[in-house]
């Protein structure tokens, strides 16, 4: 396929990684906030590749993996009630609730549908006007505009039957938060590519500024991460700390105004909670006042949920990047893809799921060597 | 999550106010949210689509223009490294080896 299949070639992976570790003359540690990024550096082993000059820590990129586990059991109680059909992204079925999840939900008669989009939840209410729909409205800003575009032709086209359970997430806090830590050791970052195709990038410039910390825009295949890499290091070598963009061919300065314009319109900032981290203070996205009508929280009375998060999972600490997913005790053991303990070991793009899968396939290469 | 897949519009039309359209992806097509994109694309283009929805048009110059300063690179590195190589072994070839001196027998 044009603009992905080239952005994979083998040659200029080995330049780029060759490049980098001529360039680098001490090991800089550097993380990424995507969980696609960190799929594609654990799956091709691009951090192992560059062990000696680069320590990549992986970081809260993954939506699925920080959504808190309050927001989870609000949507298994809206879930399980009759009278609704409850959508979401496929990967949210697993994830753990305090006692279920919705694949749980799903199996004791509850109606819960995968969609691939919002708009096909809001096609399903129009189609079930009897019936409530409500969809799981999960993500980082790269998902933010499909979700307000969802409320906002709800409202339009009149349709009252639909709702959204919010739970967005925004990058830049979280990137402050990891550097305002005692403990830090992030000296550069990439930034997601896609969330910056949204937004652009120019909120991350204060952030390079003040903690000066190199931050570059990146994008998503082997040849975009290991350029970014390149351009992180190459920055921490002649000591800079900028913006910059590897991603131009996605990624424009202002983003997709429009598609920023109806967030705007729809969403307003808000306090949120992320899991294994705690509250960060205006990180997310909640509906602005006029679109109560379309909160699912006020339409089923959720709102004051509150749980705590079980204390064996140790997803906080490798989402901030003070662990390695097998430093975790239950990793492998009590917690697998099959019965996660947490997020991360869930999502195809979370840390440890990363991380298990990878052992998995290099276990069944060496048998098959052996064989 | 964030995962967008670059597609061609095969197709733009307005459905009841919105700008949606045809995108193919390497064959397969599916019907995608145009409206933020909509003032910049034309049938012909490459846009990034993440559920459902073009975020943002793949700029198709930009994209060749730094694969092609990227693989130009690493055909140079490459014909560097093979210099490398080939200096390498020749160096060894005029050292003497230092086991063969002492007769230890031990390949190189």
């Amino acid at each position: 396929m044009r603009y992905l299949s080239e952005y994979r070639d083998a040659d200029i992976a080995r330049s780029l990684i060759a490049r980098i570790k001529a360039r680098a003359t001490q090991r800089w540690t550097l993380m990424e906030v995507c969980g696609g990024q960190t799929h594609t550096i654990v799956r091709q082993g691009l951090d192992e590749l560059l062990e000696s000059a680069v320590e990549m820590i992986h970081g809260p990129g993954c939506p699925v993996c920080v959504t808190p586990l309050e927001q989870i059991d609000k949507a298994l109680a809206i879930a399980a009630r009759p009278e609704v059909i409850f959508t979401s992204f496929g990967d949210m079925l697993r994830v753990p609730g305090s006692d279920c999840d919705l694949q749980q939900v799903r199996a004791r008669g509850g109606a819960v549908r995968v969609v691939y989009s919002p708009l096909d939840a809001l096609a399903l209410a129009q189609q079930h006007p009897d019936q409530e729909v409500v969809f799981f409205a999960v993500g980082f800003e790269t998902t933010a505009p499909a979700n307000a575009m969802a409320v906002w032709r709800a409202r339009d086209l009149g349709v009252k039957n639909f709702s959204v359970l919010v739970s967005h997430v925004t990058v830049p806090p979280a990137i402050t938060a990891i550097l305002e830590a005692p403990d830090n050791r992030v000296q550069g970052f990439l930034a997601a590519g896609h969330v910056c195709a949204v937004m652009g990038w120019e909120e991350y410039e204060p952030l390079a500024a003040k903690y000066r910390v190199p931050i570059i825009v990146t994008g998503f295949e082997p040849v975009d991460i290991l350029e970014g890499i390149g351009m992180a290091v190459e920055q921490l070598e002649t000591g800079r700390h900028e913006v910059m963009n590897q991603y131009v061919r996605s990624v424009r300065r202002q983003g997709t105004p429009p598609a920023r314009a109806l967030v705007e319109q729809v969403f307003e900032l808000a306090d949120r909670q992320w899991r294994g981290i705690g509250e960060i203070p205006m990180s997310g996205l909640r509906l602005r006042d006029e679109f109560a009508a379309y909160d699912a929280e006020r339409k089923f009375g959720v709102s004051d949920l509150r749980v705590t998060e079980p204390a064996a999972c140790r997803a906080g600490d490798v989402l901030t990047g003070r662990i390695k997913p097998p430093q975790c005790a239950a990793f492998g053991t009590r917690c697998t893809p099959e019965r996660p303990l947490g997020a991360p070991m869930v999502s195809t793009e979370g840390a440890c799921s990363a991380y298990y899968n990878l052992a998995k396939y290099r276990a069944s290469d060496a048998a098959e060597a052996v064989s | 999550m964030c995962l967008g897949i670059p597609g061609k519009i095969h197709s733009i039309r307005d459905d009841a106010g919105l700008t949606m359209g045809v995108v193919d992806f390497g064959g397969v097509r599916r019907d995608v949210c145009l409206q933020y994109v909509a003032d910049e694309v034309a049938v012909g283009d490459y846009v990034i689509v993440h559920v459902g929805f073009a975020i943002t048009k793949v700029d198709e110059a930009e994209a060749h223009r730094t694969f092609e300063v990227l693989k130009e690179m690493s055909q140079l590195e490459e014909l560097d490294w093979m210099a490398e190589v080939a200096e390498a072994s020749l160096s060894l070839a005029r050292t003497p080896d230092p086991g063969a001196v002492q007769g230890t027998g031990k390949p190189l």
